[in-house]
C-alpha cells in the first residue's frame, strides 16, 4: 500500500454488516460460539467456521476461506486453514 | 485452581472453561483490586489534589500491587509471577522502546530552536488580534505534531504567543483554547506521541499506518476547529492593553528554527512509508542533529555533554572534544538533550510496566473477563453499539485520571478485546483509543494539559509588568473554547453512529505489530 493509500484509505462510510464472496481467504479473530459452532463476528455479520476446525480458538486470530455466505441473512461459513496470531491482551 | 508457580500458566488466556488461574476472596471482580485502586489513587492525585506527578502514580500501582496479594487466596506466588509475566509482555516492552527514542527526538528538535521558529513565522504573518487563536491553533499544532507532547507544547505557547495575543488584543480564554486545541491535535497525530505510540502498540498496529489512518478524523476536526476560531476570533473581543506584541515575538524568533520541519518530516515520512517506529526516528535524530549543528542552531553539548570532574587528568586532555566539559568535583554528570529526552521518560516507563502487570492480575483472575462479558452482552451487544462504548468508555476514563497517557493504558485491554470481538481494525481501535484519551486530557479544567498551562499563566505578571492576575484565565473559562478537543469527540461519536472510518480486519490488515 503506497503512502497516500495508506492516508486516503476509510474515507467511507462502511456497513455494519460486511459481505463476503465464497473464496474469499480473510484473517479474523475468532469471536464467540453459536449451537456448537465456533463463529467470528465481523461486525454484525457472523461466519460460521467448520467443525474440522481445531476447537479453543477463541480470541485467537485465524486464517479462514469463506465456503457460502448469505447476503440476506448476513451469516456466512468458512473453513479454518491456520491460526496466524492472538491478542494482544 | 492452585496457583503454585510449578503449575504454570495455560496457553490461552481468556479459556472458555470459566475458571480464572488465580481465585481472590471476594470472587473474579476482586482481582480487578489493584487497577480499581490504582484509579482511585489516581483520581485523588491528579483529579483532586491536582498533583500532576507520576513518579506518584508509580508508588499509587505499587501500593496496589501489595495490598491486592492479601485478596490472594492460598499461595501468593502465581499472584507474583503474574507481575512478571505482564511486565514482560511485548505491548509493554514496545512502548518503552518507542517513547525513549521519542523522547530524544523532541528534545533535539526543542533544543534546536523549533518553538523559536514557530515564533518567527507567527511574527512573519503579521496577523491581528481576530486572526491570532486561529493561527495560534495552527502553529501549537505543528509544534505538538514535532514533538508529540502536549504538556511541553502548552507550556512553551502559554509562556510566549498567550502573552503576545494578549497585547494584541486577542481574547484571552479563546487564545488560551487555541494553545490546548493544537496541543490535543499534536497528541492524537504525532507519531512520536506518548499516546500515539500506546494505542498503536495496544492495538496490535504500526504506529506510522496508525497516523495516516487517523489523518481523517484529525483533519475533518482541525478544519471545523480552524473555522470556529476565525469566527470566535472576529466576534470575542479582548482586553485594551498600551504595548508592542510584537517585541515578545521577535526577541524569541529564530527562523532558521524551522527546519525542524524537515526533521519531522524525516520521522513521519520515514514512518508512514513503513519503516519500524525506531528506524524512523533514528532518522530524525539523524537530521535534527546535524541541522542543529550545521546551522548554528544548537552546540554539540547541548545535544550530548560528559561534564567530568576538572581535576581529573584525562578529562583535562580530554576538554578539547566538543562533548566533554570540565566542572567542580562533585557536579559531575552526563546532559544535553539525548540524556534529557530519554530520561524524562522514565516515570511513564515504570508506571506503563505496573499498569500492565495490574492489567495481567485482573485477567488471570477472572475479572477481566467478567467485565468483558457484561459489556458484550448487555452493552455493546452491536458493532455500532460496540464502538459507542469504546468511544465513551476511552472519554469517561480519560475523564477521571487526567494523566492521560496513564488513563489510555489502562483502558486499552478493553479496546483491544471490544473491538477484536467485532473483528473491528486495529487502526479504528488505536483511533478510536488515541483521538478521545488526546481530546479529553486537555478539555476539562482539573486535565493534566489545562493545569499545566494554567500554571505557565500564573507566572506571567512576574515576567511581564503590564500582565496582571486578572488576566490569567481561569481552567473553567477555557472549558468551551478547546474546540478541537471538543470537536474530536463528536466526529468520533459521528463515525460510531455512522461507520465513518470503520475497517474491519478483513478489510486490511494491521502491518506486523514488530514493525510498530
Amino acid at each position: 500500500m503506497s503512502i497516500l493509500e495508506k492516508y486516503l484509505a476509510g474515507w467511507s462510510f462502511r456497513t455494519n454488516k460486511p459481505s463476503f464472496d465464497v473464496g474469499d481467504e480473510v484473517e479474523l479473530f475468532v469471536t464467540g460460539r453459536e449451537n456448537g459452532a465456533q463463529i467470528a463476528r465481523v461486525g454484525d455479520s457472523k461466519l460460521r467456521l467448520d467443525d474440522d476446525a481445531p476447537d479453543g480458538l477463541l480470541d485467537k486470530r485465524v486464517r479462514l476461506k469463506v465456503t457460502s455466505f448469505d447476503d440476506s441473512e448476513h451469516v456466512g461459513e468458512a473453513e479454518y486453514v491456520e491460526t496466524v496470531g492472538e491478542s494482544a491482551f | 485452581m492452585s496457583t503454585d508457580q510449578t503449575d504454570g500458566f495455560g496457553d490461552d488466556d481468556l479459556a472458555d472453561d470459566g475458571e480464572p488461574d488465580i481465585e481472590f476472596y471476594g470472587g473474579k471482580l476482586a482481582s480487578a483490586f489493584p487497577l480499581v485502586f490504582f484509579v482511585v489513587w489516581a483520581i485523588v492525585q491528579s483529579g483532586i489534589l491536582r498533583i500532576g506527578d507520576t513518579t506518584g502514580l508509580v508508588a499509587g500501582m505499587l501500593v496496589a500491587l501489595i495490598l491486592g496479594l492479601f485478596l490472594v487466596k492460598g499461595s501468593w506466588t502465581g499472584y507474583a509471577n503474574t507481575i512478571f509475566e505482564g511486565m514482560t509482555r511485548r505491548v509493554a516492552a514496545t512502548a518503552v522502546v518507542a517513547w525513549l527514542w521519542a523522547g530524544m527526538f523532541a528534545e533535539t528538535i526543542q533544543t534546536g530552536e523549533f518553538v523559536s521558529g514557530l515564533v518567527w513565522a507567527a511574527d512573519a504573518v503579521g496577523v491581528g488580534a481576530s486572526m491570532f487563536p486561529a493561527v495560534t491553533f495552527i502553529l501549537a499544532g505543528l509544534l505538538a505534531t514535532g514533538i508529540g507532547t502536549g504538556y511541553g507544547t502548552t507550556v512553551a505557547f502559554s509562556a510566549l504567543f498567550f502573552p503576545a495575543g494578549v497585547l494584541l488584543g486577542a481574547n484571552p480564554a479563546l487564545l488560551f483554547g487555541s494553545i490546548l486545541s493544537g496541543a490535543v491535535f499534536g497528541d492524537n497525530l504525532a507519531p512520536v506521541s506518548d499516546t500515539t505510540i500506546v494505542s498503536a502498540v495496544t492495538q496490535d498496529a504500526d504506529i506510522g499506518g496508525v497516523v495516516a489512518s487517523r489523518f481523517k478524523y484529525a483533519i475533518v476536526a482541525a478544519v471545523l476547529a480552524f473555522s470556529a476560531y476565525l469566527v470566535a476570533g472576529a466576534s470575542m473581543s479582548g482586553l485594551d492593553i498600551a504595548g508592542d506584541a510584537r517585541e515578545i515575538l521577535v526577541s524569541s524568533a529564530e527562523p532558521l528554527g524551522l527546519l525542524h520541519l524537515g526533521s519531522m518530516a524525516a520521522v513521519i515520512g520515514t514512518a508512514v512509508a513503513g519503516r519500524h517506529i525506531v528506524e524512523a526516528i533514528s532518522w530524525g535524530i539523524v537530521v535534527a542533529f546535524v541541522f542543529n549543528l550545521v546551522f548554528g542552531l544548537a552546540d554539540f553539548s547541548e545535544m550530548l555533554v560528559f561534564r567530568a570532574s576538572e581535576d581529573i587528568g584525562i578529562a583535562q586532555e580530554l576538554a578539547f572534544l566538543p562533548f566533554v566539559e570540565l566542572v567542580e568535583a562533585g557536579e559531575t554528570s552526563v546532559g544535553g538533550s539525548l540524556y534529557a529526552g530519554a530520561q524524562g521518560f522514565f516515570p511513564l516507563i515504570v508506571l506503563v510496566l505496573l499498569i500492565v502487570a495490574g492489567a495481567q492480575i485482573m485477567i488471570r483472575g477472572g475479572g477481566f473477563r467478567a467485565i468483558q462479558e457484561w459489556l458484550l452482552n448487555s452493552v455493546a451487544t452491536t458493532v455500532r453499539r460496540a464502538e459507542l462504548t469504546m468511544v465513551l468508555g476511552t472519554a469517561f476514563v480519560n475523564s477521571m485520571i487526567t494523566i492521560n497517557t496513564a488513563a489510555e493504558i489502562a483502558i486499552a485491554p478493553y479496546i483491544a478485546r471490544l473491538g477484536e470481538r467485532f473483528n473491528i481494525n486495529g487502526y479504528r481501535r488505536a483511533n478510536i483509543l488515541d483521538a478521545n484519551t488526546s481530546a479529553l486530557g486537555y478539555i476539562f479544567p482539573w486535565s493534566g494539559g489545562v493545569l499545566v498551562g494554567y500554571a505557565t499563566l500564573q507566572g506571567l505578571p512576574d515576567e511581564y509588568a503590564w500582565f496582571e492576575q486578572s488576566m490569567v484565565v481561569n481552567p473553567i473559562e477555557v472549558v468551551p473554547f478547546v474546540f478541537h478537543g471538543w470537536l474530536l469527540v463528536s466526529v468520533f461519536i459521528v463515525a460510531a453512529f455512522t461507520g465513518f472510518g470503520l475497517e474491519y480486519i478483513s478489510d486490511r490488515e494491521s502491518e506486523e505489530v514488530a514493525r510498530a
